[in-house]
């Protein structure tokens, strides 16, 4: 075996036994870990958030069609190990005996749902059901009060004599529209034929409902998206337009940039430990070389050596972030559902290529310096690296990290922001730390002997200062924004979901029944919208051009749930006042004065439809056709959970046509029986509880925040690394000075009041900008990541420079305690 | 026939030159050698005594190879350093030389055992293992051999790589202050080591320091100033 091999393997042997590998090897075990730990960790938070939420759509991916999809590519599901269920939902009159009620009819194969379940009501309260068997149906309570009929009665649907099987408790993608064509009906997806309400021309929509592996559905969508055709729309939970689908968009963009941040540290603690690694090396390259050992020799060596470091911390982190993910995992089964799959594939492979990238990256410059310490330091002393390969070291480190963080998030957008906020920072830095540490010089005069010290202290070893600030800051920075961002997100989803967030929608209240639901809500104290009336009509005409055909294109290739609108009846409305939510965006609110006729219509629907203000809309509302013009375009935020209107109308226009109301309102769980006693009594009223999906939507936020907790202990212990890497290599030439102040007769408490100062000043002025850099990545990440509105945290530059000033102030002078305890004649001893 | 003893340092017209300063001032010129001429004979003891800054220890990096001359030629066991680049240079220290340094320069996580193996493993010695343990029996660490150099004493440290310098069997060996950070009675210890083993194993020794009575144990003592030799004083010749 050569010399080098066996001399490397034992210098790292004992190093490693001695403890002075341990910032080093803990900085890269820290980058595996955090990384393992959380693409492990983040990656089966998103998919068990997708998969709870995927229930919404009853799977994992739905193709819905107004015509029958090919049959390719159900064999093509089959081929690629998807389950598939077929669904077809159509509109269509109920009868029994004298009554009738036009309902919803979802006719489902066996096996549906595919995520989520369909609860029907039995004895034994509500039971997971998949179809109801052939010649019965499954209905809602409220078709059964309308049509007078009780469980085990027959109704008619078309040609089809059928019985009522079941009461539907829950159907896992029910529509939230709150303008829903009547009460559902299940109907076995065999007896379709039987009721012979399948004709040409009839309304009908296919769904196709496909669940499988991630990688399998992944591969079918690649293979399906293509051939998507006009008529057909290809879907999952995050491309609907839900607040759900919105949270959850945001969740896990939110999980990735947090991880990143953490990753980010990591990456910059190994980045200093590495620097610190060649320069502690230096004296023994030095003796080696005086010894006679070649350049060659010394590489070998050392590249041996940082290989065996890199492997056996890529090891340990590799078997630290598992057991990390292990233990948060089991943390968070309670919050978690069991099915979640995990594999390990992807965070090992991501885990060892960040080890991998960061032992190379940022040991690159480092070693090379190592390696060509001169030899005449054996003489001459060591005076450190010297910068001269600054570029050298930085393009390579920049590199990774970029690659890291784009790796890990495959965000280019949130790699670039935070990339380049971080090295504005470092460049805004060099500038301003200087500025500040001069500026506190010229106060430190002024004060006492300590805090002048420690000034003199700092402006002394400016440049090394320049690294410990840009590290620290970076920390500072790195903490702050998670601490902002995760505060802005969680306020703005609770402010989406306040307490009092409606769970309840009432639909076709007639005007007679109005005062009596005033009469209900105001007895039982429950926080409503206000009752807004409701008309439907058809929009015919923009000025004289008649809007068929471009309707009914509408109608087919936009089947959102608020587009489907377009194109036959819309469900309009009158106001005086502007309802919440909405924003003017062109025109004018309707004036109080006067009863002009006039309309206010939503702003991507006049986008759509090439509205402007001035034009006239003509509607054909019954037999009566109505021209209007329009006065204001409205931006409305369809994320609210209240009644939202395409088409607005001035008051007057429409009071003569017949008219429901629709209110939504928040029941509380202490009055839902009265809420349900109540509606007993006016069983015409249709009620939509949403409770489902805004307990969904809570999930979200608090798995997602139980997540962030996780990440930001990460966070610090990486920024205490940082601290604590960039404190040790200053070690050194600290020693050197407190051995000549106490030489010269300083106090001890001097020295530890003076140490202590230096490292707060550092820490407030690192916490100060810090702040800002954070304000700036926090602007771009609000504007670009999250696009919510940005806003300015004054609270946290008090929070920034006070845990800055604490922080560093504390690790750094419990790093320098050990030297600040020796005495004088040790501490020169050991220095001379 | 009485031979006498062979040139194994051989040193001509020596000169360093270093510029200094920039920005400003611009830079200038600093000599820290005049042309100085040396020939130390194989098995002499030669010490390089003067004041700080008087270029003794940049002298002593030229002679060692550790540093190149700006002019001059030098000649190491007959090498011509002045040509050699640094790995030439490397080379031949590790086949001829050795070194002792004032702040000892142990390897700090390496054992006392395995600090003295290191040249020997160098110079691809297959008993280096055993060889380094006689050294550090000859000075007295038999019982230190698994020490770290942080859990012994200064004089320790400086018997550890006394053995060090002395494993190889270098031709010459160059010693920088060898008890500048020692005590007086240490130092005294220290010194008869070097010399007793020095003249155990033939080597010939130039040291630097500014112990005079140190420089008076070796033969022969130049004293320098300002870059250049002023005195000579041989003690005794070299049979």
């Amino acid at each position: 075996m050569p010399m080098w091999i066996k001399q490397s393997l034992r210098l790292f042997r004992h190093e490693l036994k001695r403890g002075e590998l341990t910032i080093i090897c803990f900085a890269i075990v820290l980058a595996v870990a955090t990384v393992f730990s959380l693409s492990g960790f983040s990656q089966q938070i998103k998919s068990a958030l997708v998969n709870e939420s995927n229930s919404f759509i009853a799977s994992d991916r739905v193709l819905q069609s107004s015509r029958p999809a090919n049959e390719n590519i159900l064999i093509k599901a089959q081929q690629s190990n998807l389950q598939n269920v077929q669904m077809l939902l159509f509109s269509s009159m109920a009868f029994a005996q004298d009554e009738m009620q036009l309902v919803s009819v979802k006719a489902v194969q066996n096996g549906y749902p595919l995520r989520g379940e369909l609860l029907i009501e039995s004895d034994n309260g509500p039971v997971a059901m998949s179809a109801p068997s052939e010649g019965s149906v499954w209905v809602e309570q409220s078709l059964l009060n309308k049509l007078k009929v009780n469980l085990g009665d027959s109704i008619e649907l078309g040609a089809a004599n059928l019985k009522i099987a079941g009461i539907v408790n829950k159907e896992p993608d029910a529509s939230f529209s709150v303008f829903t064509q009547g009460p559902r009906v299940f109907l076995n997806f065999n007896d379709i034929e039987q009721t012979k309400v399948v004709q040409p021309g009839s309304r009908l929509t296919y769904r196709y409902l496909f669940a499988g592996d991630k990688a399998d559905i992944d591969d079918f969508d690649l293979w399906l998206t293509p051939q998507v055709e006009e008529n057909q729309r290809w879907y999952d939970i995050k491309s609907q337009q839900s607040p759900l689908a919105n949270a959850l968009k945001r969740a896990e963009s939110f999980l990735s940039l947090a991880s990143m941040l953490g990753i980010l540290l990591a990456a910059v603690a190994v980045s200093v430990a590495s620097k610190r690694y060649g320069q502690r090396h230096q004296p023994m390259v030095a003796v080696f070389k005086a010894m006679g050992a070649s350049k060659s020799y010394i590489r070998n060596l050392y590249l041996l050596h940082w290989a065996s470091l890199s492997t056996f911390s890529i090891i340990i982190g590799l078997f630290v972030g598992f057991v990390m993910q292990y233990y948060a995992l089991q943390y968070m089964t309670s919050y978690i559902p069991t099915n979640v799959q995990s594999s390990y594939w992807y965070p090992l492979t991501v885990a060892i290529t960040t080890g991998l990238l960061c032992a190379c990256a940022f040991a690159y410059a480092p070693l090379k310096e190592l390696v060509a310490t001169p030899v005449l330091s054996v003489i001459r002393g060591f005076n450190g690296f010297t910068s001269q390969a600054r570029w050298q070291s930085v393009i390579p480190a920049i590199s990774a990290v970029f690659l890291l963080l784009l790796l890990f998030s495959q965000n280019i957008i949130l790699s670039v922001v935070l990339l380049l906020s971080t090295a504005v920072v470092v460049a805004i830095l060099v500038v301003f730390g200087r500025l500040l540490i001069s500026l506190g010089r010229q106060i430190g005069s002024g004060a006492g002997q300590s805090l002048h010290l420690a000034v003199a202290n700092l402006k002394r070893r400016a440049k090394q200062n320049n690294v410990q600030l840009v590290s620290f800051t970076i920390a500072i920075m790195l903490l702050l924004l998670m601490l902002v961002v995760r505060t802005d997100l969680i306020d703005e989803w609770q402010e989406q979901l306040p307490e009092n967030a409606p769970n309840q929608f009432l639909v076709n209240i007639n005007e007679s029944q109005v005062p009596k639901v005033e009469e209900f809500l105001q007895a039982n104290d429950l926080f409503a919208s206000q009752l807004y009336p409701i008309i439907r009509g058809r929009l015919t005409a923009i000025n004289d051009e008649k809007l068929l055909k471009k309707a009914s294109k509408e109608q087919e290739d936009k089947s959102d749930n608020g587009r489907q609108g377009i194109g036959r009846e819309l469900n309009m409305t009158w106001q005086q006042q502007l309802p919440d939510e909405n924003v003017i965006v062109a025109g004018q609110w309707f004036s109080s004065e006067g009863k002009k006729a006039e309309v206010s219509i939503e702003s991507k629907l006049a986008e759509r439809l090439n509205v402007v203000v001035g034009d006239e809309l003509a509607f054909q509302i019954g037999s009566e056709k109505v021209r209007v013009p329009v006065t204001s375009i409205r931006e409305v935020n369809w994320k609210s959970m209240q009644p939202n209107f395409y088409m607005i109308f001035s008051d007057g226009v429409l009071t003569d046509f017949p008219v429901t109301y629709i209110a939504s309102m928040h029941v509380p769980s202490v009055s839902k029986q009265d809420f349900q006693q109540f509606l007993s009594v006016y069983p015409t009223i249709s009620v939509i509880d949403v409770d489902a999906m805004i307990s969904q939507l809570r999930t979200v936020i608090d798995q997602v925040s139980i997540a962030i907790e996780f990440i930001l202990l990460l966070v610090v212990v990486a920024g205490s690394l940082v601290l604590v890497a960039q404190v040790q290599a200053s070690m050194e030439e600290r020693e050197r000075e407190l051995a000549i102040l106490r030489t010269l007769g300083a106090k001890g408490s001097l020295l530890r009041n003076s140490t202590l100062l230096e490292f707060v000043v550092l820490g407030a002025i690192s916490g100060l900008l810090a702040s800002m850099a954070m304000e700036i990545a926090v602007f771009f990440i609000q504007l670009k990541v999250f696009e919510m509105a940005t806003s300015f945290h004054g609270f946290y530059w008090f929070v920034g420079i006070g845990v800055g000033a604490l922080f560093v102030g504390s690790v750094g002078f419990m790093s320098c305690w050990r030297l600040l305890k020796l005495s004088s004649l040790t501490l020169i001893r050991r220095t001379l | 026939m009485n031979t006498s003893p062979e040139i194994i340092l051989d040193c001509r017209e020596l000169t360093k030159t270093v510029v200094t300063g920039s920005g400003k001032s611009g830079a200038k010129p600093l000599t820290i050698l005049q042309p100085i001429d040396l020939q130390v004979k194989s098995g002499e003891s030669v010490a390089i005594i003067g004041a700080s800054g008087s270029g003794k220890t940049t002298l002593l990096s030229i002679l060692a190879g550790l540093d190149l001359p700006s002019s001059g030629e030098i000649y190491l066991k007959r090498k011509p350093m002045h040509t050699f680049d640094e790995e030439q240079r490397s080379k031949v220290r590790a086949d001829h030389v050795g070194f002792i340094f004032q702040s000892f320069l142990l390897i700090s996580s390496l054992t006392a055992l395995e600090n003295v193996m290191l040249p020997a493993e160098l110079a691809n010695d297959d008993n280096a293992k055993e060889q380094a343990m006689v050294m550090l029996e000859k000075v007295g660490l038999g019982d230190r051999v698994d020490h770290f150099p942080s859990q012994l004493s200064g004089g320790e440290q400086q018997r550890v790589a006394i053995a060090r310098a002395f494993v190889s069997k270098p031709d010459i060996l160059f010693a920088d202050e060898p008890t500048g950070n020692l005590d007086s009675k240490t130092g005294e210890y220290i010194s008869t080591l070097l010399f007793d083993l020095n003249q155990q194993q033939g080597t010939t020794l130039v040291l630097v320091t500014h112990d005079q009575k140190l420089a008076l144990r070796c033969q022969r003592q130049l004293t320098m100033e300002s870059g250049r030799f002023i005195n000579q004083q041989v003690m005794a010749e070299v049979s």
